[in-house]
């Protein structure tokens, strides 16, 4: 009976005295305010993504605010309406249903499980939304969106690719994959079984179980049965957490590797260090040197950013910038039409929204590099490249290994 | 905020369509189904399946699922039909659980967790999402009329005489001659078919479908609609859906009105709020808002 | 396709660990419905209530397992005294239907109650994490263990409190005839009180021991309640040795479908097994009629 029914509350974000105060300063002193820019927010604030939504969600929140404070995209206001995805298709779908038939947004912004973009996907290109995730796994690009879509984080392809090269650095020879059921469960293991002969490695075997077993001991114990001498934990953060248990239960010395947002400090905060040390993660790398990524450490008050927050704050710029580019026509179609006009290309490089509309406003053509990355799309909304950190946990705590 | 309430007369249709399968078997013929939301899903997945990847129109869609889900409902009523009460609902709450554990594992039939997505709907995405409601809600209540005129029908033929006589006491209307085994599997099988038809609409509605959607807490849902509105009366069926699914929503307000609390919490009390209700209902009025009026026999 | 038979050796091991836990809340389950005659399946949110309590006292009052488990045993006992006094006790002149629908209801609110105040992420007790044991082929863990001697302890002692104690001896007659129960004095309601206590204690006993070996969340009862009533169903509702037939029965079978079927596929086995049961053999193993 898993079934949080989220209240839909709509919880706008107005620019609030922000914007009250700018229009105020305007000197042709606008009587009328033109309409605001609808724009939706839809984050894993509970579920297994629960540790990253809360935070994509004030990314975004704070990216709206500067904007407002500016003046707005073409003298309109930012608002945002934000829902819970909880990590769960269902009500992600419920929720979107909301954001587009009530609140009328022109774009969903920052969906993370892979099974909620799947999920919402058709509603967005059918009534015509704009869906920026972060989500990963391949097929979901591959999805007839026609252009409504587009995602900040590399997929399952270039994920695992370099996974794969990273295990073969490592010399290990029989990789097991134990897997949550996700769009992406299948995906990984094929590009792995492709990768791993280059290096003489093979894959040895793979299951994919059910994320809301609270027992994993079967799985478990048909992973150690073949013998592996790696383990991929391709699941979320609470199964891992259990996985990690049973396999230190079952005598497992072998090496593990997962996922950056799966084993987190989270986790390792909540396990002793014997059941967690040696594994390894891999995570997306931020353009930690970016302008862009400092000034949202800062905003947000921490120096270690999550990738999510990142590509969160460079969807709503991107949806802004791709908006003032169509001269203030805040539709999903507008947007899917602009968006490369502003992300990529000879135009001057910018890394902030408030700074893209600037030149914008002066009819300069842009080309925003983002807190994530270069933010660089193909046709079918992927991204280029972008380059995946390794880590250690040791002692609790994450060791940076290499950078691929 | 008229796309919401339209939205929730739909899903109010759906749980009428619910209620009045329900009412067949336990309201007419004394047979508990506590896996009902089994062959909701099972409705569901069939329509999805046929018109997402067999191309199917919708309307055949709904037929097959109607059809089918009736077939596995003769063939569940097969196997449990002799059974007392107490072991029947044990067996028919397990069964829903089955169709969820197949629903989850099957990938490569039901795309397991992940869940259909994309379901086709009545003239979606070429009108307005307000048009599509509007149309979708003409369906939804064109379906509830349906299946109450028929519904009604039986319960005033011999037929549903014989029904009534089988719920009362199935050992003498056994004695008094009557095939007692053939009226359940057939009533069962009608039944199942119904909530098949109400499975199928749901998705191409909502577009999208996942085991997790049906679980035994929709079961008590139509419960609840059906000891609400009165056991046995049809109108009485799709009067309590209606009172339960506003019901519902309003407790969605209701909770969002009270401070401090975390969304699962919210989420806790509506649907202890649910379950409390049929308790009270069956403390306080099991005959039901609407008590089953016998028809009368012309003397 | 030749099984080895270190693997088949080890599913019946785990088998009949996870047999045994069972048989706590099925012999419960079995006793209400001999008592008083309806499938109780308020059981499901029992176990969880327990299992919740056993949390509780381990992780906040740092009791150590044993303690924990005699803490969800009384939580759960009163629980389940004071829920059929004020819910349950009101419906049975309805009948047995209504009340077997009332007790679905009572286990959605009590879910609730225990998710309000809990939410639904999943917890652990605070226990070392130690090393399995390697017997030969076969690993088991020291909680295992541990869980198997609780459970025939539990067990031991319904046994010898429904033979060797006058209330076991009376809660008996009225399983066997309550008219004649009555008839010789016996209060049937201070029987199904007593009943109620016992059975949802061990409801919640297994809930803890259930959580002891992995994590728990609201659903914890819920997801283990088929194979709660496809343990009673086959050893024969209302038969408490029945009822540990059964759970053996069942805990090993849902182990060796594991040889051919999913993992996920394990409460199906329960289900089938019900279906099986009562085509072929109503009356379970030991005990009642089906019809």
């Amino acid at each position: 009976m898993r079934h949080d029914r989220v209240t839909l509350s709509r919880r706008a974000l107005l620019g609030g005295g922000a914007a009250a105060a700018a229009l105020a300063s305007f000197p042709h002193g606008l009587r009328a305010q033109p309409a605001a820019i609808r724009l939706g927010t839809l984050n894993p604030l509970t579920g297994s993504g629960g540790s990253y939504g809360p935070s994509m969600r004030k990314a975004m929140e704070w990216v709206a605010q500067e904007v407002n404070a500016a003046g707005g995209v073409n003298g309109r206001q930012v608002q945002l309406f934000s829902e819970d995805d909880q990590t769960n298709p269902e009500a992600a779908v419920r929720a979107a249903r909301k954001l587009i038939d009530v609140d009328k947004v022109s774009a969903i912004m920052g969906t993370w499980a892979s099974a909620v973009t799947t999920a919402v996907a058709p509603l967005c290109w059918e009534s015509k939304t704009f869906l920026t995730t972060v989500s990963g796994s391949d097929t979901i690009t591959q999805l007839p969106h026609q252009g409504y879509l587009v995602r900040t984080q590399p997929n399952t392809h270039l994920q695992i690719g370099k996974l794969g090269e990273f295990l073969l650095a490592l010399k290990v020879k029989r990789v097991f994959t134990l897997a949550a059921q996700t769009p992406f469960a299948v995906p990984s293991q094929k590009r792995l079984a492709e990768i791993l002969p280059k290096g003489s490695a093979e894959t040895v075997g793979s299951v994919i179980y059910d994320k809301d077993k609270t027992t994993f001991r079967s799985e478990v114990d048909q992973a150690v049965r073949a013998k592996p001498d790696m383990i991929y934990l391709n699941g979320y953060t609470p199964d891992c957490t259990i996985l990690m248990k049973e396999l230190f239960k079952a005598g497992y010395t072998g090496a593990k590797i997962a996922q950056g947002y799966a084993v987190n400090a989270k986790l390792l905060g909540s396990l002793p260090h014997e059941v967690t040390d040696g594994t390894y993660t891999a995570t997306p790398s931020p353009a930690v040197e970016s302008a862009g990524y400092k000034r949202l450490a800062k905003a947000l008050g921490t120096d270690d950013l999550d990738p999510y927050s990142c590509q969160c704050h460079d969807h709503i710029s991107l949806v802004l910038l791709a908006i003032a580019h169509a001269k203030g026509e805040a539709t999903g179609t507008a947007i899917k039409d602009h968006v490369r006009s502003i992300s990529q290309g000879n135009g001057m490089k910018v890394d902030s929204a408030v700074e893209g509309l600037k030149l914008l406003g002066q009819g300069k053509a842009i080309n925003y590099e983002g807190a994530s990355g270069p933010c660089d799309f193909t046709e079918s909304g992927d991204i280029l490249d972008c380059k995946i950190r390794f880590d250690q946990a040791q002692g609790g705590k994450f060791t940076f290994v290499k950078l691929i | 905020m008229d796309n919401y309430i339209v939205a929730m007369a739909v899903f109010a249709c759906v749980y009428a369509l619910l209620a009045l399968g329900l009412n067949l078997v336990w309201g007419m013929a004394g047979m508990i189904n506590l896996g009902l939301v089994g062959f909701f899903g099972f409705g569901a997945y069939v329509s999805a399946l046929a018109t997402k990847r067999g191309g199917v129109p919708i309307a055949a869609g709904l037929l097959l699922a109607l059809a089918l889900t009736g077939v596995a409902g003769a063939l569940m009523a097969m196997v449990t039909a002799r059974l007392r009460g107490d072991y029947l609902a044990i067996i028919t709450l397990g069964f829903s659980e089955v169709v969820r554990l197949v629903a989850s594992n099957e990938i490569w039939l039901t795309n397991g967790t992940d869940g259909i997505s994309g379901i086709p709907g009545p003239w979606r995405g070429r009108v307005t999402p307000e048009a599509f409601n509007l149309i979708f809600l003409g369906v939804a209540v064109t379906a509830v009329a349906l299946v109450l005129a028929v519904m009604q029908r039986v319960r005033h033929s011999p037929y549903g005489r014989v029904l009534r006589a089988i719920r009362d006491d199935d050992q003498v209307t056994a004695v008094a001659g009557k095939h007692v085994l053939r009226f359940k599997v057939e009533a069962f099988a009608v039944s199942a078919g119904v909530l098949g038809v109400a499975g199928a609409l749901w998705g191409h509605y909502t577009s999208y479908i996942a085991p997790e959607v049906f679980v035994p807490l929709i079961t008590i849902y139509v419960v609840l609609a059906l000891t609400a509105g009165g056991t046995g009366n049809n109108w009485g069926a799709v009067t309590g859906a209606f009172l339960v699914v506003f019901f519902m929503e309003g407790t969605r307000f209701v909770t969002a009105a009270v401070p401090g609390l975390k969304a699962v919490q919210v989420a806790a009390l509506r649907e202890g709020l649910i379950g409390l209700s049929l308790l009270l209902i069956l403390r306080l009025r099991p005959a039901g808002l609407l008590p089953e009026r016998l028809p009368r026999v012309a003397s | 396709m030749s099984v080895p038979l270190d693997e088949t050796a080890q599913l019946v091991v785990n088998g009949l660990v996870a047999g045994t836990v069972l048989a706590v809340p099925a012999i419960g389950f079995t006793a209400i419905y001999a008592v008083l005659r309806f499938p109780n399946f308020s059981l499901a949110s029992h176990i969880t209530i327990g299992a919740f309590a056993g949390y509780v006292a381990n992780t906040l009052g740092g009791w150590p397992a044993s303690a924990a488990v005699l803490a969800a045993f009384v939580v759960a006992g009163a629980a389940g005294v004071v829920n059929d006094h004020v819910v349950l006790r009101p419906l049975r002149p309805a009948g047995a239907l209504t009340t077997a629908i009332g007790a679905v209801a009572l286990t959605i609110v009590l879910e609730n109650v225990v998710r309000f105040a809990f939410g639904n992420d999943l917890r652990g007790y605070e226990l070392p994490i130690r090393r399995d044991w390697q017997l030969g082929p076969i690993r088991i863990g020291p909680q295992q263990v541990e869980n198997l001697v609780i459970a025939v302890l539990a067990m031991a002692a319904v046994f010898a409190f429904l033979t060797f104690t006058r209330t076991g001896k009376a809660m008996r007659a009225v399983a066997d005839d309550a008219v004649l129960a009555g008839l010789k004095g016996i209060d049937a309601e201070r029987v199904a009180r007593l009943t109620n206590f016992g059975a949802m204690g061990l409801a919640g006993v297994g809930g803890v021991l259930l959580g002891l070996d992995t994590t728990i969340d609201p659903l914890t009862g819920f997801r283990v309640i088929l194979s709660v009533f496809a343990a009673a169903v086959v050893g024969g509702l209302g038969s408490i040795p029945g009822a540990v037939v059964g759970a053996l029965t069942i805990g090993v079978a849902e182990e060796l479908s594991l040889l051919s079927l999913a993992p996920a596929y394990r409460t199906a086995v329960g289900f089938v097994a019900i279906l099986l049961v009562l085509t072929l053999r109503p009356r379970g193993l030991l005990g009642e009629r089906a019809f």
